[in-house]
């Protein structure tokens, strides 16, 4: 089988596109850990602007509103997430018209599949990250989602903080949004140094005593709360660490 | 700065109010202000009761001159008292946001002076909230009964949400257990506000507009001897005449000791069966005669929409691919996420059983009631059926709804 490699970025996965159109049997995927079998074919996709563009008027000419999904699609931290698009995209030009709501369509149950997981969790960490307030009074939000959606959270603080400086830290990715009051920029960002405001403990300790004392102790349902706050996300919430 | 010890009283005076709903409301942001409204509504935590944590559910104070019997803050009971300034209120919420702890405020307080002074203050602080501290998230205030109309009426063009908790379900219960309200002290600022909510959207108003997320109610279940059929009669009349946004239902807990109450409480699953049916009555186009007769209480085996199946198993089963969506929504087991995909589904071609499978229906209990391009999985054996749709044992039913079923919904329609 001939598997094309790109480098993670939208306009390459484009590119292999373009590329595996011609193949009757391929796989595109950015996973390093990809582990080729003796009969495999590498083959190594660098971008090419040219090619990109005739595949999205392709896509375009079909279901305009297409493209955006398979970007997002493409931040997601699941491997097979370009085979998944590769596929969602022939069988849109298979069909030759919007197929987002095919849900009879095995490609298309994946595919919005992995787009759920990716605003869910979108969704989910507009509640679950945490800022802690520096001594300039900036705040930073370090944290660690499945998918890669710093960018996507961006817009909806920067709204909601109005002038405030923010960062919001993805550690697994190394990656991170910071805003200046303003306007806001995608760094690329290993360790980050903060000191904390004076305020900060109190605040977080309060917050904790309020999260210990709304709970009806006598009605547990723990299951509910791992459900709808699945442990992974524990380690940057203070009110699941001890007063 | 606030004491651990007073937010710590405080909160816990507040937290039987079931609501936490932060949803409803498009605020926006000005440069310089903090907060913004997201109107799906957004769950900042959750507790290891299973509950959502939105908003920072606190009493301006639990110091009550009010006796209602069935409330550890009432006059006569023997506990630790204490208030918050409105200045302390705000700092706590600023603080609190900024750090995304929180969606926004849900404000109560005990009545400890004068109705008027009592809401006065609590006007003072949600004025302070948006003005001084320029604070545009959610705020949730609840409405002090017997408070000056016109000091409402101004609170009600700060706030997003407003509630006047109707406490039990029939008149005479109210004057048992809670003999300082009356029927018109909670009924009559309802129908102003709504007079009020109506009056802007007809004419358009956008600036302060009155409650832009509406008004809700609760009332305590199981204190007092109504039926669940009453209790839905009053739901559907409330959505009805007052246009409320939602009616939350808490199950009584005997925090107090008390010769007119019962000496236990109601249990999750009354309280789960009222919620079931209540969503039946405002999403799935049933009415409370088709679910629950006056005198009679819902089924504890059966989920409200099973048990009505059960009842009209001639109307069934219905084929999938023809049937449309208000049908559809009858279905035992198919929700209205279900049914949409259904709907948008079979427009590309028909669908057969495996599909529909793929598709993620459940069809453990619909099975019984669909046919598929006219085939039938299920069995003319009512009492196999029966056994299928019981709810007990298996734990396919989750004993909690109080934030999921709202999420799944505004992911169906896109928004409120
Ligand atoms: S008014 Fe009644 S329910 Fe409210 S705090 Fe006072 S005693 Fe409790």
């Amino acid at each position: 089988m001939k598997i094309f490699i790109t480098d993670n970025t939208s306009k390459c996965f484009f590119t292999a596109v373009y590329y595996a159109f011609a193949e009757k049997n391929c796989l595109i995927t950015s996973d390093s850990a990809l582990q080729p079998t003796f009969d495999d074919e590498i083959k190594l996709v660098e971008t090419d602007e040219e090619k990109v563009a005739r595949v999205i008027k392709k896509i375009n000419s079909y279901d305009n509103s297409a493209a955006e999904s398979i970007n997002l699609i493409l931040k997601s931290g699941d491997a097979r997430k370009e085979q998944t698009a590769f596929e969602f995209i022939k069988k849109l030009i298979e069909y030759k018209r919007p197929i987002g709501t095919a849900y009879n369509l095995t490609e298309v149950v994946l595919f919005n599949e992995l787009i759920y997981k990716i605003t869910g969790e979108i969704h989910r960490i507009k509640g679950l990250l945490r800022f802690t307030e520096c001594a300039d009074g900036t705040l930073y939000a370090p944290y660690s989602p499945d998918n890669d959606i710093t960018e996507n959270l961006m817009p909806h603080f920067s709204a909601r903080l109005g002038g405030q400086k923010f960062i919001i830290h993805d550690l697994k990715r190394k990656k991170a949004g910071i805003c200046n009051g303003a306007e806001w920029i995608i760094y690329f960002a290993d360790q980050a140094e903060i000191k904390l405001s004076e305020n900060q403990k109190i605040f977080e300790t309060l917050w904790k005593k309020y999260y210990k004392t709304i709970n009806i102790e006598f009605r547990p349902h723990e299951k509910q709360m791992k459900n709808s706050m699945p442990v992974r996300y524990w380690k940057f919430l203070p009110e699941k660490h001890d007063l | 700065m606030i004491e651990t010890d007073k937010l710590e009283i405080l909160t816990a005076g507040a937290k039987y109010d079931v609501s936490c709903s932060s949803s409803g409301s498009r605020r926006k942001n000005f440069s310089g202000g903090l907060g913004n409204g997201a109107a799906s509504g957004i769950c900042h935590s959750f507790t290891p009761d299973g509950r959502c944590i939105s908003l920072l559910k606190i009493l301006m104070s639990n110091d009550c001159l009010f006796d209602c019997e069935y409330c550890p803050n009432r006059r006569s009971a023997d506990v630790r008292r204490a208030s918050l300034t409105p200045d302390e209120i705000c700092e706590l919420v600023i603080n609190f946001y900024k750090r995304n702890y929180i969606e926004g405020l849900f404000l109560s307080s005990a009545v400890f002076d004068t109705p008027d002074k009592t809401m006065e203050l609590l006007y003072e602080t949600v004025l302070k909230l948006r003005k001084v501290y320029l604070f545009n998230g959610y705020i949730h205030l609840k409405g002090i009964p017997h408070a000056d109309e016109t000091l409402v009426m101004r609170a009600a063009r700060l706030v997003d949400r407003m509630s006047y908790n109707i406490e039990l379900p029939s008149e005479s219960s109210l004057k048992l257990l809670a003999p300082q309200k009356t029927k018109q002290s909670l009924l009559l600022p309802m129908k102003n506000l709504k007079y009020a909510i109506t009056y802007d959207k007809e004419n358009k108003i956008r600036k302060n507009r009155a409650l832009p997320a509406g008004q809700t109610t609760q009332m305590i279940i199981g204190a007092s001897p109504e039926t669940d059929g009453q209790i839905l009669k009053l739901s559907e009349a409330l959505y009805g005449n007052m246009n409320l946004r939602r009616v939350y239902y808490s199950s009584y807990v005997p925090v107090v000791q008390s010769s007119k109450l019962p000496a236990t409480g109601a249990g999750l699953l009354r309280e789960h069966r009222l919620y079931q049916a209540d969503w039946l009555l405002r999403f799935y186009g049933f009415t409370v005669d088709e679910i629950c007769p006056e005198n009679q209480n819902l089924s504890s085996e059966y989920d409200p929409k099973c048990a009505w199946a059960l009842r009209n198993m001639h109307l069934f089963p219905v084929e999938i691919n023809r049937a449309p969506l208000e049908v559809l929504l009858r279905v035992p087991g198919i929700g209205a996420k279900s049914a949409y995909k259904i709907t948008e589904a079979r427009r590309f071609a028909p669908l057969n059983f495996e599909q529909l499978e793929k598709m993620r229906v459940v069809l453990k209990r619909a099975k019984y009631f669909i046919t598929c391009k006219g085939k039938f999985y299920g069995t003319d054996n009512i009492s196999q059926v029966k056994t299928a749709l019981l709810t007990n044992g298996n734990g396919t039913e989750q004993l909690s709804l109080f934030s999921a079923p709202e999420i799944s919904l505004f992911a169906l329609s896109g928004n409120q």
